[in-house]
């Protein structure tokens, strides 16, 4: 209690200071109008289009009366603006996050509890549990899942076809085989890349430690222990090297997926497929209009064993901040937005997100507005698994270890052994943090 | 440009203080002076001292993300520092940034000597050409040149890979990503931060030089001196007291560089170009981890105020009069 | 250019003809301090070229494996897009407000304490310049902590009186620091001959020291200016809404997780950087006259 004193005198003495300096440069508040509220969503860049909020805060306009506020954010180091944003006496009413984010912002405190509107919120139907599960928190619901997104390998038509191959492969062997015959054919282009992989994608390596019965980490009753250097973790990345050291072309060793960007690649001709998710494939007709849906392809990533690879659902939450002055607006903001009518019609229909829901998954692939080119990303989600469920996950993410982890093995500057080593180390302190 | 204070340091400032005689008018000059000064007091009182202040307290607890959230905190004792010492990274962020700032400086400054040395042998038309240059790349915000940097070492698209490509030297370079290699990511910093520090720098000591006592350099070329050696010799020495104020503050904007790195490597790849404030940064606003970053925090201040003063000492021995 | 090549080859060989030996020597030397100097122009001015090329190239030109150095259609899409389909002017406005306020509040103020620092002794005097001198040194990080927590507290987040605070922090330190050498510049009997025919302290304050440390004043706002203008990481941290951001985290908005659009940063650059450079061009004189008056007393 001592120490809140002192701290709160040293606030008062610089807070008398400040005033004295800037003679009352800070104004007051006025007094929001009740009837007149405005109600501030923090949109993602790239998730939801501004038809597809439109369309909600129309809804939410008619049923509600208040405004919406959209801003829309940039990713670029969003968890320093998400953090000093609900930090904030007036925060963001409504947050567009990253499903791997949720957590760590529930668990310390800056989210609101939803767990009361849950059955509300959930409206019968049944969330995709790649986004539910990292938006729960001790049993309590800290976000609504806002829309899905799985990976899928997306390859030119023309290229495949050039290399005499028709079909899309469904097994392993038939894959690679693919990838042998192709790079065959272009075996005088030193420049040609059959399958673009970069060596920091962790997303990539993670569905192949996945399909070797592998995983990152593992709760065991408090503590969490690093197993990716366990006997099948390591199996399968050193398969993931393989492949990537393989079919991948040197320089892509150190890439990330965003630098440089990997959809040019396959843009432009000099790739012949590689792994992204179904936002991939308006940017592919971005950098090349002359290329249509007609001449791109999905199809799920094989897995060696059998079944297709499990990918890692990405997505995002909507979730209410916990200082929001607009609370039960903003509950009714996102009951809309999870909405059947909403995610089927918009987040699916227009966007080419997957919907948030099982049920919602397989109406759109009944619906007659399926494109055949989202085929590969609604197969892979089907087979889906989420990083180890720690608030303290996202700071893996952030301070890149695991960029550092895949990228020391795809250039072979470590052997597999080690970096897995070093990783589960760092991965034990990080998720054990208090 | 702080140059008017370059003083030969062997010239002691004559008395020239308002100390006048008349006791009363001593006792009203002073009253102005702390008038004067009051203002400027109170902003640097609130704005920065007792944010330090602050900051010190904050390195005691474990202020952190929740604590942003909801207020609590609890006091840790020395905690943070022991484990900020204990950091390998931490030191090797510290170490790094040491030498970076070395490398940035005397690179800079052994350039803008030249460029200076250059232009003092250039006609009218030349010169001007070269000050139209070298004022473009100063005036560049360096969030722009950042951002422009990026696009002349784009993989795949960048024109200097291209050209490096077109040398046949380094082989195949198109698709390098630099700041993904460590040597390459802080080469790129380097020579960003160069292009920018070097124009100040050239066109600082060129005025330097163009004041200097010409007769005193023909002489040295009669007695058959080179140019090199006339330069080191004569010019060098002459231009000293500017050249030590350039490199005091090259040492500490140097010290503080921080939008290039953020913008050009975020401190990556695996935290390797991080100097000490990218490193405190990430802790204290990535990480959340408040605490940690004000500990690191103290712990810097506490190594720089520790070269001030022997900076300072070192100004006050040679008689500059603070 | 053949015709200009062949008229300084002649006038080499005519005034070549006319030398002693040691003036050819000194002719030639010229000549390759000038291609020296004309390489360094290129290679130092190139990134500049080539941001403003790329700004002015349409979409499907910039993204091409063999670079183009001259645009094959001028395009001002970039531009536009820049402009009009981002908060440029906001932004554009946001910086203006915050920078000017900032600087003119610390070149006041460090007018002001440089005056009581210089022109008078009194006790303490040494304590206080020892301790702007270890504020000056204090990395930008450290203060940044206590400052967000506390501007937190009071509510100064997200609003321009925040950020002006903050950056007069951090300009005020150096602006003292850097006016100091010029007020020394002056000659102290001109005070008391003014003091002797009755002016008051202020008056001297305003009449005869102001003028004469014009340039400090200037070159001082100069290095506030560049400071201020630049900052990034305080507006990043301290602004929350994309309407309250200022021109350089506007200029790092081009880039997204799905790639930069690097004609509109290009562009946004020309944009960002181009009164910069025209305000720099007007008042590079003063500054190099200001420092080289100091340099050889």
């Amino acid at each position: 209690m001592k120490k809140k004193i002192l701290a709160s005198a040293a606030v008062s003495l610089s807070v008398a200071m400040l005033l004295g300096a800037c003679g009352g440069a800070s104004g007051s508040k006025s007094v929001e109008d009740a009837k007149d509220q405005t109600l501030t969503v923090w949109a993602m860049q790239g998730d939801y289009t501004n038809e597809t909020l439109d369309a909600i805060n129309k809804e939410f306009t008619k049923r509600t009366g208040a405004k919406v506020k959209v801003q829309t954010q940039q990713w670029n180091n969003i968890t320093t603006k998400v953090t000093t944003a609900l930090s904030t006496a007036t925060p963001p009413d409504v947050i567009d996050m990253g499903n791997t984010q949720v957590m760590g912002f529930a668990s310390s405190g800056g989210l609101m509890d939803l767990t009361s509107h849950a059955s509300e919120l959930h409206g019968g139907s049944k969330w995709l549990s790649g986004l539910e599960e990292p938006a729960t928190v001790d049993g309590k619901l800290y976000g609504v899942p806002a829309f899905g997104a799985a990976r899928a390998v997306i390859y030119s038509k023309k290229i495949w076809k050039d290399a005499g191959i028709e079909k899309a492969p469904t097994t392993w062997d038939e894959f690679t085989a693919d990838l042998d015959t192709i790079a065959t054919k272009h075996a005088s282009d030193p420049d040609f890349i059959p399958f673009y992989l970069p060596g920091q994608y962790w997303y990539s390596a993670l569905q192949f430690v996945w399909d070797a019965g592998g995983d990152l980490a593992k709760k065991d009753g408090d503590t969490w222990k690093g197993t990716t250097s366990s006997e099948k973790s390591i199996e399968g990345l050193k398969a993931w090297k393989d492949f990537q050291n393989k079919y991948s072309n040197k320089a892509s060793q150190t890439a990330t997926e965003v630098d440089p960007v990997q959809d040019q690649f396959l843009a432009q001709g000099k790739a012949a497929a590689y792994l992204g998710n179904s936002s991939a494939i308006p940017q592919i007709k971005k950098i090349d209009s002359s290329i249509t849906d007609d001449d791109l392809g999905t199809f799920a990533l094989p897995g060696r064993l059998g079944k297709n690879q499990p990918s890692l659902v990405a997505g995002s939450d909507w979730a209410v901040a916990v200082k929001s002055q607009h609370q039960d607006l903003a509950v009714k903001w996102l009951k809309i937005a999870s909405s059947e009518e909403i995610q089927q019609k918009w987040v699916f229909g227009h966007d080419g997100w997957l919907p948030n829901s099982v049920q919602g998954l397989d109406k759109a692939m009944k619906s007659s507005d399926f494109k055949q080119v989202n085929t590969g990303f609604f197969e892979a989600a089907k087979i889906s698994k989420s990083t180890p469920a720690s608030p303290q996950w996202a700071t893996i993410e952030g301070d890149k270890s695991i960029n550092e982890l895949v990228e020391g093995i795809a250039t072979g500057n470590t052997s597999v052994e080690n970096a897995a080593k070093t990783f589960d180390q760092h991965v034990e302190q990080v998720l054990n943090k208090k | 440009m702080r140059t008017p204070s370059q003083r030969p340091s062997n010239v002691k400032a004559p008395p020239r203080r308002l100390d006048a005689g008349r006791p009363n008018k001593k006792l009203s000059q002073g009253r102005f002076a702390a008038m004067l000064l009051t203002p400027t007091g109170v902003i640097l009182l609130a704005l920065v001292l007792v944010p330090i202040l602050f900051l010190i307290v904050t390195s005691f607890t474990d202020f952190n993300q929740a604590s942003l959230f909801t207020g609590t905190f609890k006091f840790k004792g020395f905690a943070q520092y022991v484990v900020a010492l204990k950091d390998i990274e931490f030191w090797k962020a510290l170490l790094r940034t040491f030498i970076f700032t070395a490398a940035l400086v005397i690179g800079s400054l052994l350039i803008g000597m030249a460029v200076a040395q250059m232009m003092t042998k250039l006609g009218t038309v030349m010169r001007y050409i070269v000050t139209f240059v070298l004022i473009f790349a100063w005036a560049m915000p360096n969030v722009a040149s950042s951002v422009v940097w990026k696009w002349l070492f784009q993989p795949g698209y960048g024109i200097v890979n291209w050209m490096l490509t077109k040398l046949h030297v380094f082989g195949n370079m198109l698709n390098v990503a630099w700041s993904n290699n460590t040597t390459l990511a802080f080469l790129c910093i380097w020579m960003l931060v160069i292009w920018q520090a070097v124009p100040y720098i050239a066109i600082t000591l060129y005025a330097a030089t163009t004041q200097l006592d010409q007769s005193c350099l023909e002489a040295a070329q009669i007695d058959g001196a080179g140019h090199i050696r006339t330069y080191w010799q004569i010019v060098v020495p002459l231009i000293k007291p500017s050249i030590m104020v350039i490199a005091m503050l090259s040492i500490i904007w140097d010290f503080n560089v921080f939008n290039q790195i953020w913008l050009v490597s975020q401190g990556g790849p695996n935290g390797t170009t991080s100097t000490i404030g990218v490193f405190t940064y990430k802790k204290a606003f990535v990480n959340f981890d408040i605490a940690q970053g004000a500990a690191i925090s103290v712990i810097t201040v506490i190594i720089l105020m520790a070269l001030t003063g022997v900076y300072v000492r070192n100004l006050l021995k040679s008689g500059e009069d603070l | 250019m053949s015709e200009t090549m062949n008229v300084v080859s002649r006038a080499h060989v005519k005034s070549g003809a006319a030398m002693t030996g040691a003036h050819r020597r000194f002719g030639w030397r010229r000549c390759g301090t000038n291609v020296i100097a004309l390489i360094f122009c290129v290679v130092w001015i190139f990134p500049v070229y080539w941001m403003t090329v790329t700004a002015f190239k349409p979409r499907n030109e910039i993204m091409t494996t063999t670079p183009a150095f001259i645009p094959k259609h001028w395009s001002l899409v970039n531009f536009y897009s820049a402009i009009m389909q981002t908060s440029f002017l906001q932004n554009l406005e946001n910086s203006v407000i915050v920078t000017f306020s900032a600087i003119i509040i610390s070149v006041f103020l460090a007018f002001l304490a440089c005056a009581a620092l210089t022109l008078y002794r009194f006790r303490g005097r040494r304590v206080i310049m020892v301790l702007i001198l270890a504020m000056q040194m204090l990395p930008g990080t450290a203060l940044l902590i206590p400052q967000f927590i506390v501007f937190n507290q009071m509510g100064l987040l997200n609003r321009y009186i925040g950020l002006i605070l903050a950056y007069i922090a951090m300009v005020l330190p150096f602006s003292i620091w850097n006016m100091r050498g010029f007020f020394l510049a002056i000659p102290v009997d001109i005070f008391e001959s003014a003091r002797v025919e009755g002016a008051s302290e202020w008056q001297i304050l305003r009449k005869i020291t102001f003028p004469l440390v014009a340039p400090g004043v200037v070159s001082t706002s100069v290095f506030a200016f560049i400071t201020a203008w630049n900052d990034y990481l305080t507006a990043y941290t301290f602004m929350r809404d994309q309407a309250k951001y200022t021109l350089p985290v506007w200029l790092s908005s081009f880039t997204t997780p799905a790639g930069t659009d690097f004609g509109g940063q290009m562009a946004a650059s020309v944009l960002f950087s181009l009164p910069v450079v025209v305000f720099f061009m007007i008042v590079q004189r003063n500054i190099a006259k200001g420092s080289t008056a100091g340099a050889v007393k």
